[in-house]
């Protein structure tokens, strides 16, 4: 099959162009406006019987629709009009050549109107697999060296040194490696960095580092460099004592997130909007939104923040879905706690409510299991039960919206096409007391395959024991990812 | 086709959301892997047919009886009660 249409299509096109075929599809096939779809509704039907189907079809010639149960052949036979295209998908069949035909050229006009129309309906891009160019290809000829990914390959596994209470580090390391989209974005060697070869910057250390875990090799490594560069960048870190795997991992965005900038477009890296586009927001930024209701006139008032993660109280519910409904529930401020209201330009009591305004593609949950106050420091031991497919939707400020107006005429379904279910890939637990304990992680190194690390250690584990862990930090990833419109 | 399923259907394109529920479909078929396990059919079917030339025609009456089958019933039931939950919603209006 090659795509330079056949001979009768070829002479079609020099004596009329490819207008007709353009008018058709951006009419009947892919519907660029709302006028073309207006027509489409109500002119989708078979010349000769009425009916709108099996598979209609228009005739390239005079624009007659008839369907494939042998209206379309009959009409072909009697006017000799022998190219029709297929009006669901745009191919175009040649009666002489009696099978579809392809053709480049009409291929990239039928592009152009689907992406068009997923435009104009808002809908995401359509999926387009991906084809190597002509370099890709020449590149994955040329790349002798292979490796097979089996469903039993433990590539990318490698226990880490304790080098002194540094198992904090160690199960954050092991979460970061395998989170699927970082690892991409590294192993695709997508940082370009400036202070290359400084040693000066954490993405770049990271970037090895994911080097170091796919080479094949086995023994354990020591993350020394890492350290200490944190150690530099983030000094509340700095020292030899147990630290929080909770702070480390948001300092560890942090400094990365930072040390991104170094890459070497910096207008590339940010937003029109002025928000940082650097891989670490892309994949961990969320948007927290705070609804503030006065109790009096009803007006609210809104603010957006970004979050990395999410910290949940765990006194209470036993479940995690639980702990993000507390989490979203309106919440009233009391008397204690009077908002200026700018509507009514006085103080107010109020009630106020966060919910998620957009996701991460990484929803990091921080289950507080550890009390801090003036007179005790605690570890709370509760059980909090957490799912290996989490469905984030009932937490999302369009929906909660929705629920709180009421069910009247509000379940029209908004949203309806948006998928924001997410599954669990590395959970960190800590055991023991609070000034004796360890941390140890679970990683998902493929689909429905888990390991234990546990400093230099790594065991197979299963699922339930994950589910079965205590919990303290949980990492789930989005399970279908959109594309970025905006990219387009 | 009664008038109101034509009535229903008109108005499915009309608004865009008939097209917003193919892409749904879509979607889900590629992620199931349905997509990928038909590609193999049809593979299977150019391979037995070798000699001859083998055109669209011939792999739909071949495939689809198998094709269809293989859609998970999880995919479905989401496009049946989504398309139901659709047209509840535009009766009221």
């Amino acid at each position: 099959m090659n795509d330079n249409g056949c001979i009768h299509l070829n002479n079609f096109k020099a004596a009329k162009g490819t207008n007709p075929y353009k008018i058709v599809h951006a009419f009947f096939v892919s519907c660029t406006s709302f006028e073309a779809r207006r027509y489409k509704a109500t002119s989708c039907l078979c010349f000769t019987c009425g009916k709108p189907g099996p598979r209609m079809h228009s005739c390239l010639h005079c624009i007659y629709f008839a369907c494939y149960a042998g209206h379309i052949q009959e009409h072909s036979k009697s006017k000799k009009h022998f190219l029709y295209v297929d009006l669901s998908y745009g191919n175009i069949y040649c009666a002489q050549c009696q099978d579809y035909i392809y053709d480049r050229e009409l291929n990239e006009i039928s592009i152009s109107h689907k992406l068009k129309e997923a435009k104009s309906l808002g809908i995401s891009m359509p999926f387009m697999p991906w084809l190597p160019n002509s370099n890709e290809a020449m590149a994955l000829r040329r790349l002798r060296k292979r490796r097979l990914i089996s469903p039993h390959t433990t590539i990318g596994l490698r226990g880490l040194q304790n080098l002194g209470s540094t198992c904090f580090m160690n199960c954050i390391v092991q979460t970061l490696i395998h989170t699927p989209l970082l690892r991409d974005y590294f192993l695709a060697e997508k940082h370009k960095c400036k202070a290359q070869g400084s040693g000066k910057c954490l993405v770049c250390e990271v970037s090895k580092l994911f080097q170091e875990f796919y080479s094949g090799a086995k023994t354990p490594l020591t993350l020394h460099r890492l350290l200490h560069l944190i150690w530099t960048h983030a000094r509340h870190l700095a020292g030899y004592e147990q630290q929080d795997a909770h702070e480390f991992f948001i300092a560890t965005l942090d400094v990365l997130h930072r040390h991104c900038m170094n890459g070497v477009d910096e207008n590339g890296e940010k937003k029109e909007n002025g928000r940082c586009n650097c891989i670490i927001d892309q994949i961990f930024t969320g948007g927290l939104q705070s609804d503030v209701v006065c109790t009096s006139c009803h007006g609210v008032s809104t603010t957006i923040d970004p979050f990395w993660d999410i910290s949940l109280d765990v006194a209470g519910p036993g479940s995690l879905a639980a702990c993000l409904e507390r989490f979203t529930r309106a919440e009233h401020l009391g008397s204690a706690a009077k908002i200026k209201c700018s509507t009514c330009r006085c103080y107010r009591e109020s009630t106020k409510q966060l919910t998620l305004e957009t996701l991460p593609i990484v929803a990091s949950f921080h289950l507080k299991r550890f009390e801090h106050s003036s007179q005790i420091d605690r570890k709370i031991n509760a059980f909090v039960s957490f799912p290996a497919e989490l469905d984030m939707t009932p937490f999302m400020s369009s929906h909660r919206r929705a629920v709180d107006v009421g069910a009247d005429n509000n379940n029209a379904p908004e949203g309806v096409f948006e998928d924001n279910r997410y599954s669990l890939f590395a959970v960190v637990n800590h055991v023991g007391s609070l000034d004796a304990g360890h941390y140890t992680a679970y990683v998902r190194q493929m689909k429905g395959g888990w390991f234990k690390c546990d400093d230099h250690m790594i065991t197979r584990a299963s699922l339930r024991e994950v589910l079965d862990s205590e919990g303290y930090l949980l990492f789930y990833h989005k399970t279908v990812l959109e594309y970025d419109c905006d990219a387009a | 086709m009664t008038v109101n399923n034509t009535i229903a259907h008109q108005r499915l394109v009309l608004s865009g959301d008939r097209e917003r529920f193919r892409e749904l479909l879509r979607r889900r078929l590629i992620e199931c892997g349905w997509r990928d396990q038909v590609r193999m059919l049809c593979r299977e079917a150019v391979k037995e047919n070798e000699n001859s030339n083998v055109t669209f025609d011939m792999l739909v009456t071949k495939v689809t009886p198998r094709a269809r089958a293989l859609v998970p019933d999880t995919v479905k039931k989401e496009l049946l009660q989504k398309i139901k939950t659709y047209l509840l919603t535009q009766k009221d209006q």
